[in-house]
Parts: C-alpha cells; sequence; structure tokens
C-alpha cells in the first residue's frame, strides 16, 4: 500500500491548481457532502434545510471529519422554487423536495405571472447566502467554497413539475422562456449575493442539458439562452463558474458553447464520448472534471477498500490531464450513506493522487 | 385487409409517432365509426405507434419531452377505444402495480413505463408517487399483480425498495419486481433480490417491453 503524502498546500490552493490546470500537491477531493453532514452534528434533516446556522455548522463539523478540499453548498433542489411560492416538504430524515401535487404554476398562464423576487431577502435563498458567509468566515482562507445555484429551467421544474413542463417546452415554448426570464434575473442576483458573502466559485445546475431528459437542440433553444446569462452574471462577480449535471450523455460542446465553465461535476462520459477513457482524451485538458464516483455505491455499498481503489482507478485515469481533475462522486453523497466511504475518497487521494 | 381500415391504422400510428393527440382522437372516433374492430385499432395501430416511438427514443430521436407527448397522445386514443373491446379482447395479459417510493415525486420514468404496460394490454395499478412502503405491499396482496414496479430517484428513498422487495418477496415469491431511477443500479437490483432492472428514462421502455416479454413467458 502507498505511503500517504504529505500536505503541501491548503485545501483552497489545492482546489484553485486543479481548475487552473496547475497540478497541485495532490488531487482535491470533493465528495458532495451536503445533505449527510447533517448526521455529523446531529440535526434533522429538515431542520438542516432550513436552519442556517445548523447548516453552516453540519458542514463545517463534515469538514473537519473527512478532511475534503471544497464545500458544495447544494442544500436541495426546491430553495429556489420554495421563494417563489412553490409549496415544499421536508421530512424528517430525507431530503426536502417540491410537493408537484401541488405546482405553483398550474395553468399556461400562470407562466406569465411569475413575479420577480429579492434572493437576499427571501427565506431559502438567503438561508443558501447565510451559510456561504458562514462557511467564508470560519474557512473561506483555507477550504474552497462553492455556491449552489439550479439552472432557470430546473427551478421552473420545480414549479409547474417535471412531466408537465417537458410537454410544455414543445407546446408552449412562448411562457416557458417568459417565465425564465423571470428566473433568470433572479438567479443573478442571487449569484452575485452568493459571491459577495464568499463563494469562490459557483456550481450551476444544469440537469437538462443531457440525453437523458432532452436533445441538444431543445436544451439549446428553450434554457441555453437563460442558463448564459446567469453563467455571465457569475463570471463578472469573479466567481469561478463550475456546472453540475449528473444526467447520461451530458452535452459538454454545447454547454461549453453556451456557458463556457472552467468545471463541470458530473457523473457519466460527455455525449460525444463512449467510454471515460475516450472522455478524458477529448475533454481532460479542457474542462475540469469534478466526479465521477457513483454516489450509491461509496454511501451504501462499497468497502473502505472498494471506495478507495475505484478512487485510485478514477485519479489513475485522469492522471494526464495536467493536474485538471477533482476526486468526487458524480451527484450528491447519499444523505442517508456511510461517511466512512467519504473519507476513503481523501485518504486515496493523499495514497495515490501525487502527480 | 380492407384499405379503408388499413388508412385508419395507419392515422392512429402516425398520429402517436407526431404526438398530435387531435389526429388520433379523430382516426380513433373514425375507427368507431367504420367498424373498425376496438382490439385491432389498438394492437394494429395505436401500438405499432409506440413501437415506433421506443425506437426513435432508442435512436435519440425522440427524448422524453416526445416521449411525453406521444403517451398523452396514445392514451387519448386508448381512452376512446378500449371500451368498445370486447370482454375477451380485452381480457388482461397481466397484472402490474406500480409507483414511486415514499419522500419521492420524480415519476417520469414510471409513467413511462405504465403507458407501455397501459398499451399492451395489461391490468396497470398505478399507486402514484410518494407512495408509502406498505401500500406496495398491500397493493401486490390485494390484486395478486404478477409484476410490481417501484421508481425512485434520490438515495435516500431508493432504500425503502429493499424494504418493500424483501416483504413482497416473503408474502408472494413469485411476484416479480421491476426497480428504477437515476441512482439504481443492476448490481443494486440485484443485492435487493430484485427481478428487473431500468436505470433511467432512457431504458425504463425497453426494459418494460423485456418485462412484458417475460410476463407472456410466464402467463
Amino acid at each position: 500500500m502507498s505511503k500517504a503524502i504529505k500536505d503541501e498546500m491548503t485545501s483552497l490552493e489545492r482546489v484553485v491548481a486543479a481548475l487552473n490546470y496547475q497540478k497541485p500537491d495532490r488531487v482535491p477531493t470533493a465528495p458532495l457532502v451536503c445533505g449527510a453532514s447533517s448526521r455529523v452534528l446531529g440535526v434533522t434533516y429538515d431542520k438542516w434545510s432550513t436552519d442556517a446556522e445548523a447548516c453552516t455548522k453540519s458542514f463545517l463539523q463534515a469538514q473537519e471529519l473527512i478532511g475534503f478540499d471544497a464545500f458544495v453548498t447544494l442544500i436541495d433542489l426546491s430553495v429556489e422554487a420554495a421563494d417563489f411560492g412553490q409549496k415544499v416538504i421536508y421530512p424528517t430524515n430525507s431530503t426536502a423536495y417540491s410537493d408537484t401535487n401541488n405546482s405553483h404554476i398550474r395553468e399556461v398562464e400562470d407562466y406569465y405571472k411569475l413575479e420577480r423576487i429579492n434572493p437576499r431577502e427571501t427565506p431559502r435563498m438567503k438561508l443558501e447566502v447565510d451559510v456561504i458567509r458562514g462557511l467564508s468566515k470560519a474557512k473561506g482562507n483555507e477550504v474552497a467554497i462553492t455556491g449552489f445555484l439550479y439552472g432557470p429551467l430546473g427551478v421552473l421544474s420545480q414549479l409547474r413539475g417535471h412531466d408537465r413542463l417537458f410537454m410544455d417546452c414543445i407546446k408552449h415554448p412562448e411562457a416557458v422562456m417568459a417565465a425564465q426570464e423571470v428566473i433568470t434575473e433572479v438567479l443573478c442576483e442571487y449569484a452575485r449575493a452568493q459571491a459577495e458573502a464568499g463563494a469562490h466559485s459557483i456550481c450551476l445546475d444544469t440537469l437538462y442539458a443531457s440525453q437523458s431528459i432532452m436533445s441538444k437542440k431543445m436544451w439549446e433553444k428553450i434554457e441555453a439562452p437563460y442558463a448564459a446569462k446567469v453563467a455571465q452574471a457569475i463570471k463578472d462577480t469573479g466567481c469561478v463558474l463550475s456546472l453540475h449535471n449528473c444526467g447520461n450523455g451530458i452535452y459538454f460542446d454545447a454547454q461549453e458553447k453556451w456557458l463556457d465553465p472552467v468545471a463541470i461535476s458530473h457523473a457519466y462520459p460527455a455525449d460525444d464520448c463512449k467510454t471515460w477513457e475516450e472522455h478524458v482524451a477529448k475533454w481532460g485538458k479542457k474542462i475540469v472534471t469534478i466526479g465521477y464516483g457513483e454516489p450509491s455505491s461509496y454511501g451504501l455499498f462499497f468497502t473502505e477498500e472498494q471506495a478507495i481503489e475505484d478512487s485510485r482507478r478514477m485519479i489513475e485515469e485522469y492522471k494526464d490531464c495536467d493536474g485538471g481533475f477533482i476526486l468526487a462522486t458524480g451527484c450528491e453523497y447519499p444523505p442517508n450513506g456511510t461517511l466512512m466511504n467519504a473519507i476513503a475518497m481523501v485518504k486515496a487521494s493523499k495514497m495515490y493522487g501525487r502527480y | 385487409m380492407a384499405t379503408k381500415e388499413q388508412e385508419i391504422l395507419d392515422k392512429l400510428k402516425q398520429g402517436v409517432i407526431d404526438y398530435d393527440e387531435d389526429a388520433v382522437i379523430a382516426a380513433a372516433n373514425e375507427a368507431l365509426a367504420q367498424n373498425v374492430d376496438a382490439h385491432a385499432a389498438i394492437f394494429d395501430g395505436l401500438v405499432p405507434g409506440m413501437v415506433e416511438v421506443g425506437r426513435l427514443y432508442e435512436e435519440q430521436e425522440y427524448f422524453v419531452p416526445e416521449m411525453l407527448m406521444c403517451a398523452d397522445a396514445m392514451y387519448a386514443g386508448l381512452n376512446i377505444l378500449k371500451p368498445h373491446m370486447s370482454v375477451k379482447e380485452g381480457a388482461k395479459k397481466g397484472v402490474v402495480v406500480m409507483g414511486v417510493v415514499q419522500g419521492d415525486v420524480h415519476d417520469i420514468g414510471k409513467n413511462i413505463v405504465r403507458m407501455m404496460f397501459d398499451a399492451s394490454g395489461f391490468e396497470v395499478h398505478d399507486l402514484g408517487r410518494d407512495v408509502p412502503l406498505d401500500k406496495f405491499v398491500e397493493e401486490q396482496l390485494k390484486t395478486d399483480s404478477d409484476l410490481v414496479c417501484l421508481s425512485a430517484m434520490m438515495t435516500t428513498t431508493m432504500v425503502g425498495m429493499k424494504e418493500i422487495i424483501e416483504k413482497i418477496k416473503e408474502k408472494n415469491p413469485k411476484c416479480k419486481i421491476m426497480i428504477g431511477g437515476a441512482p439504481v443500479t443492476g448490481d443494486i437490483a440485484s443485492r435487493w433480490g430484485a427481478d428487473g432492472y431500468a436505470r433511467d428514462a432512457n431504458n425504463a421502455l425497453k426494459d418494460a417491453i423485456n418485462m412484458i416479454a417475460s410476463l407472456k413467458d410466464i402467463s
């Protein structure tokens, strides 16, 4: 077994180096431990989702315990929609979610009735901003902080219900786009608030830009112009733009064209690559991969040895990308999973992550 | 086959492919007016349309939005034609219980699978989304279903499937269980004792077709 590598950089320096294709002392890790952090502090999930102080403390303690290099402040995908008026359910021990049986947008006309809100004042987006502020104050000089916001179409899906929204993309595209105009303005302001609170980078979730959901052509017509505005607002703050997309066959080329991110957090290779080997050869030196361990395996099934071996394999896969790789799970670490394998991921970086 | 009847069947098929609900409704009504057998209208018109939609889905010419639109068109025709099937023709091919497990409201994959079972003449008991775990067990026992389909999109909700599978298999070992959703893998399906696995909406359709074939074998 390899000897552990002695750290020569802070977590923040390590992440910054990777995002700039400068080889860090070792591969940075960001296992997307978000909701799972509630179990480190010992608070219920609903409290974690709605109480900034509890959420911040949870993230901090999880980082102390696990040793990951970047906070990713994904609370859940209903945050923005809740502030637009969507009813949200907060289970005691699971992720909060929009009650799409009670959709905020019930009829097509309702798309045109969305009103601009101030994310600095609304409950849940303000919570996200407050969490970033708290993390920045406590660890902003040492650990990378990545804010999180759901893309315009994603927010809309929470307000309308996925199935109805997807059909409306065909039947009523003008209405869908009109609503995104309003959402986009709010998301731009939300990004500025996250940056001011201390985020080093902001992650825009563009879940629907993948073969799992819609064609590239439809995504470019329906969401890309709005996501591009949010992306620009993020860049204008000086924050690094990253994307998250855990869909299958994600559209790297279209997202590069419209959004030009530094990094993408993803679970599967791009749509123009059949294998990870192909993906690394084609995209590895253009857009930094944050990924791509299978969350359920890490959280629910792997032994520590299996988690370390899987992480070693991913590090090996990306070894020739000039340092442009962040070891992570391809989507949120299972909130109900064992944290031992998040620790194992960091351990693997220390054992095998030297360039 | 009479040219007129074939023409109507083609309209039904093409209407589904073009996700043209109005065209399908018109063709279904025309079928009844022209005394086209309702069973033929469904299985030689609507179903071949959905088979072609499935092919377009596999070929990635169609994606989830198009698939949902096609489903709506097919249901529009099915709702008109099904009441006119004879009892013998309408005899169920099997019974399926399906739903999205508690805490989860992502139901697109489940709805796509449901559509295929509906179109193929199965009796479907769709429990919807955010379904309490015990409800699946109760419904399976109540209906003596051949198959239970469970869907989840989150790891927090996915783990409920294991409990459901154990309870159903304990009470009815012959019942087939199919699971699906983004966090689910083939390995997980095997570990938890499921008989089938659909990774996401992209291959849910294919797996649904396979499961239908499998059910035909056992029925």
